[in-house]
């Protein structure tokens, strides 16, 4: 390891009703790969953003090679040789690869831009890091993680000497991480700062050299990764917050009818004849790594896309589902990942969110029952304990958890059987999240039955009955609760079909 | 393979409307004896040119995802305005031309401050600049309808930039030089859109804006270029339309945008944006044309025009939807 | 200022409302003072305040038709030469084939729910983008009028003609009699909007249409009413403009696309769909209709209202924009 080569101090960022970062610190040395660890929310992402000039900080100071800068975006970060690869891919789909590297800063040959030099300089980049990808090809050709990949090269193409990591390998398979690997080694041995961050504690210890935790936007500390174990790490992302311990047997009578049967789902390219059941009363866990196809199975059976062949049965009758509303009409409820875009209106009020799904029953003949309205949704909202002046509240104001809550009264107004929870607890406060948990295991002790896509680890072992686990698009396992374990459901996540 | 497969469904679409440009084209002249004619094929490209240049000016904007309504109300605005210079006030020709161009050149710089900083809504701002270039026309050339100077006029010359007519009387002889000059302009406009930042960019801000803002592009400067563009060629019309139409009237051009726009979508520019090329522009444009122009000759009243371009526009963006409702699924 | 943003009774019209009915009575006053400097004729009195009026119904019942469709997060500008459309063909069928005058006016009706149903259906089950629609529309509707009518205008009888009796329904004696119909139809509209199931629908699905779609709900459905609903207004603002202005010209018609969406704009009615305010239309509508009175008063042309409208909706919009922006 050498000398410093960022030291952020003491920042602070706030955004409205959201203190973001409480006065965090970090400081990267040359030639080291430093892990940035916390929960969902714990505002790694946002301190990320500050360096890179995306947000600007309230409070703090940066020293990036013993001067202090402040960038004011991307760009200017860009150039003084400091790189973010994003979580989200930012790639320009219609353009070819080469064209994605070298954007906003084609060589040119008088007004024309060199195409060929372009090329060649890929292939050369892509060569040096040993990756097989056609620059000519189109960006929206390529699969996720191959866009991944070229996400790295350009970054690194930068002649970076700080580069971030943001959750590089939430979609890679294990080969392509172990390529990654490869190239970060090469890159901290030709002195460069890497910033790490992950969720998963095992690349952490194979792969960085010190580790930063971060939890609820404030800094808990640095440790040396040699020296720690995967315990200090976790007590010291959860703090206080006693986790509750995974679930020991199933909560569901061995009799418990079958509900929901899916058999032979296909759909698009991410969903392989996928069949499963589900019982009444029961928490279904569905794991995975991202692009697994998991929120894709979901839809397919919600009818929100269209699906090429398959069966579904509800108590054990055949259903058409083409669209959400046959889906909501035979009791299905969907819970998107993506709320703000696929599960409130956030403009309007939480009263009509809640019988967004429902609104036939509150009608007067031809004109909406307000009053009645009203009543359901404060019924729901002292049900579901969620925090607001009133029913009139837009939902836009609310935190992510009440949003959350609003959406599950959204499918109890519609008194939906079935419910399907796709990342319920993605960008929830610590505790919103235990009252979420909360509410579940209410559900299905009431005799809900819900499906439960997570990608959360923890999360997965303390709530599901039973873990279907999906990769690539097929059902890679279906493991009951007694045997599961991270390994097992890791494994199961990671396995390539065998043909 | 897959490259070359993406490359024979771009090379497919421009073959597919080439293919319908030589059909019309030949069907037309199988019924119609008129439209077999050397003249009628002149006259036809005459009422080309403008219609051609309006409809690469706009595929800039359709390219980001935008759309440009104002080109066909502008280009009179900008005929009507330089034309009243040269005819009423006295100046010479030049000054009216390049007076057309600049302005066009600067609506369309007003559409890119309204869409790419003020984040209007695309065809709400140029519909806008389309009511509000109608009355600037009328207002510039004080209600007149202008008549620029004739192809033998003095001050007459920019008609030879699209037909050159030589001899005189029953003898007279027109080329359709206009051919020349716009085929130089596709090539130019083409190495513009696949060769120079300015085409890069339009085609990465259609496709994803946001990441191509991350990449460190200048959006909001090459997003105004593009209506820049349009308006640029919208005046540049202006002088076409000039060389093929006696008389300028205040008070028209609404209307001519759909064929700009039209021929532009069925070329193959995608209505989404992200998508399209000069060339495919150029072929669509004939489609409309030869649809246009063929009708009456097979018996149709001129009216339908309107009727069929609508239809044409419509179809052109169905088969564009089927494609992609086909790729969603297939993946 | 903050204060009177507290006001309860600023707070129950609405902040926006009352300065639209401030600027609707500034304006007024502007141009009473103004007309008589320039022209030396008067603007204050009825006579103008008729003119005004007449222009008010017809405009509005447009303005109402397209609140609907810019609700939704879409546009319909093709609504101005649909109208013309519904006049000349109608009013072809009345004077060259003698239809009874009844059912001409249904026939204006139909017309123009028609191309709302066409429209719609374009927008909401093909995924068309709106603004490519309205320009396939406002074009197919100006084509379809001049081959029917051979490209002749039409003109409607007058009021003392035996087929007259539908002038009543724009003034009746003295009596204003189209503002009754032009606010009894915008009270309509707003019980519409805020009351029923199909407005509640196409205001959310203006917001989120994704969300609302994975509730259960038929949104391509519920879209596709939007515009039908906006059709059959365009239709019925057809009888108000031939009772008022009784000529109709081949062709023409898109100046008031513009005017129409300028009121509805104009009223807080947003372009990213989502939120939208009849009553606030009703008074844009009035705006504009004073604005068109007063600009004819002092004997401009049209091509100034045409500039100023422009410039009205792009700093109504740009106001919307601004505050979203304020918001996120």
């Amino acid at each position: 390891m050498g000398e410093t080569i960022l030291e952020m101090k003491d920042i602070d960022k706030s955004f409205p009703g959201v203190h973001a970062l409480d006065h965090v610190s970090l400081e990267v040395k040359r030639g080291e790969v430093h892990a940035l660890m916390g929960e969902n929310g714990a505002g790694k992402s946002t301190l990320m953003k500050v360096l890179t000039g995306i947000y600007k900080k309230d409070e703090g100071t940066i020293t990036y090679k013993g001067r202090e800068v402040e960038f004011h975006n991307t760009r200017e970060a860009q150039d003084n040789g400091v790189v973010i690869v994003h979580q989200e891919l930012n790639m320009v789909g219609d353009l070819t690869v080469a064209q994605n590297i070298f954007i906003g800063r084609e060589p040119r040959k008088g007004f024309r831009i060199d195409d060929k030099k372009m090329i060649v300089d890929s292939r050369a980049l892509f060569d040096r890091l040993h990756i097989d990808i056609d620059p000519t090809e189109k960006m929206s050709e390529l699969t996720v993680g191959k866009q991944q990949m070229c996400e790295i090269a350009k970054a690194i193409s930068h002649n970076a000497e700080l580069i971030i990591f943001d959750e590089p390998s939430a979609a890679l398979t294990e080969k392509e991480i172990e390529d990654l690997f490869t190239i970060i080694r090469d890159l901290r041995s030709q002195n460069l700062g890497i910033i790490y961050i992950s969720h998963r504690m095992d690349e952490i210890k194979v792969i960085t050299d010190r580790v930063t935790v971060m939890r609820d936007g404030g800094y808990v500390g640095t440790l040396v990764t040699e020296e720690c174990t995967k315990e200090d790490i976790i007590n010291m992302m959860v703090g206080r917050v006693i986790y509750e311990k995974p679930k020991e047997k199933s909560l569901v009578p061995a009799d418990a009818p079958v509900v929901l049967k899916v058999e032979h789902l296909n759909a698009g390219k991410m969903v392989h004849d996928v069949s499963f059941e589900l019982r009444k009363g029961e928490i279904l866990g569905f794991s995975g790594l991202m692009g697994a196809g998991r929120t894709e199975t979901a839809r397919a059976i919600f009818g929100a896309d269209p699906k090429q062949s398959g069966d579904i049965y509800i108590n054990g009758e055949k259903v058409e589902i083409n669209s959400p509303e046959d889906a909501v009409k035979h009791g299905i409820g969907y819970l998107s990942e993506d709320r703000r875009r696929f599960g409130i209106v956030v403009g309007k009020s939480i009263t009509e969110n809640s019988t967004m799904a429902a609104l036939s029953e509150y009608m007067s003949g031809l004109f909406i029952n307000k009053n009645k309205e009203k009543q359901v949704s404060e019924k729901y909202i002292k049900e579901l304990d969620t925090k607001t002046p009133s029913t009139d509240q837009l939902v836009v104001n609310l935190s992510g958890g009440n949003q959350q809550k609003v959406v599950i009264a959204k499918w109890l107004v519609r008194n939906s059987d079935i419910l399907i929870f796709d990342e319920p607890t993605r960008g929830i406060d610590v505790g919103a999240k235990n009252e979420i948990y909360k509410l579940m295991n209410r559900l299905a002790a009431e005799g809900k039955s819900i499906i439960m896509i997570s990608s959360e680890m923890t999360e997965i072992l303390r709530m599901s009955d039973r873990i279907i686990v999906m990769c690539e698009g097929r059902k890679t396992g279906e493991i009951n609760i007694e045997e599961a374990t991270q390994e097992l459901i890791m494994d199961k996540a990671t396995r390539q079909m065998e043909a | 393979m897959k490259k070359k497969k993406s490359l024979g469904l771009m090379a497919d679409q421009k073959f597919i409307v080439l293919i319908i440009v030589v059909i019309l084209y030949v069907v037309f002249s199988f019924i119609s004896k008129d439209f077999r004619k050397y003249s009628t094929l002149v006259m036809m490209l005459d009422s080309t040119y403008y219609i051609l240049l309006l409809a690469m000016g706009v595929t800039f904007p359709l390219i980001t995802g935008g759309v440009d309504l104002s080109i066909g109300t502008g280009m009179i605005c900008y005929g009507l305005t330089g034309g009243y210079l040269v005819v009423q006030k006295g100046y010479p020709t030049w000054v009216g031309l390049v007076v057309a161009v600049l302005f066009g050149l600067l609506i369309g710089i007003l559409n890119g401050i309204l869409i790419a900083v003020m984040d209007l809504p695309p065809f709400l701002g140029t519909l806008c600049t389309c009511m509000m270039t109608r009355g600037l026309g009328s207002i510039c050339a004080n209600s007149f309808a202008i008549p620029w100077p004739g192809a033998k006029a003095e001050g007459g010359w920019f008609h030879n930039i699209f037909k050159l007519t030589v001899g005189a009387g029953r003898k007279a002889m027109n080329y359709p030089v206009g051919v020349i000059v716009l085929a130089v302009i596709v090539i130019i406009m083409s190495f513009v859109l696949n060769h120079t930042r300015v085409g890069r960019y339009t085609i990465a801000i259609g496709s994803n804006k946001e990441a191509t803002r991350l990449s460190g592009v200048n959006v909001k400067a090459y997003h105004i270029t593009a209506y820049a563009i349009s308006g640029l060629f919208a005046g540049l019309a202006s002088l076409a339309y000039a060389a093929a139409i006696p008389t300028i009237q205040p008070g028209t051009g609404a209307g001519i945008e759909l064929d700009a726009i039209g021929g532009a979508i069925v070329g193959g520019v995608s209505p989404t944006g992200g998508a399209g090329s000069i060339v495919g522009t150029m072929l669509g444009v004939f489609v409309i044309q030869l649809l246009k122009t063929g009708l009456p000759y097979i018996g149709l009243e001129a009216n339908w025009q309107q009727i069929v371009t609508g239809l044409v526009l419509i179809g052109a963006v169905m088969i564009d939807v089927i494609k992609q409702r086909r790729e969603a699924l297939e993946g | 200022m903050d204060n009177f943003k507290q006001n309860p009774l600023v707070k129950k019209v609405g902040f926006n409302r009352v300065v639209l009915c401030g600027v609707l009575i500034l304006m007024y006053i502007f141009f009473s003072i103004l007309v008589p400097v320039i022209t030396g004729s008067g603007f204050a009195g009825m006579s103008h305040i008729m003119g005004a009026l007449n222009y008010a119904y017809f405009l509005g019942f447009l303005s109402l038709g397209v609140t609907f469709v810019i609700a939704t997060g879409g546009i319909d500008f093709s609504i101005g030469p649909v109208m013309f459309c519904c006049g000349l063909i109608s009013g072809y069928c009345l004077m060259t084939y003698n239809m009874p005058l009844p059912l001409c006016l249904l026939i204006s009706v139909l017309i123009g729910t028609l191309f709302g149903l066409w429209n719609g259906y374009l927008v909401a089950y093909w995924t068309v983008p709106p603004f490519i629609v309205s320009m396939a529309s406002m074009n197919m509707a100006k084509g379809i009028a001049s081959v029917f009518t051979k490209t002749q205008s039409v003109s409607w009888p007058r009021s003392t003609d035996a087929n007259g009796w539908f002038r009543n329904l724009v003034k009746a004696g003295g009596v204003p009699t189209g503002l009754f119909c032009f606010l009894g139809a915008a009270v309509i509209c707003a019980i519409i909007l805020n009351n029923t199931k199909f407005g509640r629908y196409i205001i959310c699905l203006g917001s989120n249409k994704e969300a609302v779609r994975l509730s259960g709900v038929d949104t391509k459905k519920w879209e596709m009413c939007a515009y039908l609903m906006c059709g059959i207004l365009v239709g019925i603002a057809t009888i108000f403009f031939v009772g008022t202005y009784t000529t109709v010209q081949p062709g023409y018609g898109d100046t008031y696309n513009n005017e129409a969406i300028a009121g509805c704009v104009m009223g807080g009615t947003s372009m990213a769909g989502g939120l939208a305010s009849i009553s606030g239309t009703v008074i844009g509508v009035l705006i504009i209709s004073l604005l068109q009175e007063g600009i004819l008063a002092l004997k401009l042309t049209k091509d100034v209202q045409l500039i100023i409208t422009g410039i009205i909706v792009i700093v109504a919009v740009y106001a919307d924009v601004m505050a979203r922006r304020r918001k996120n």
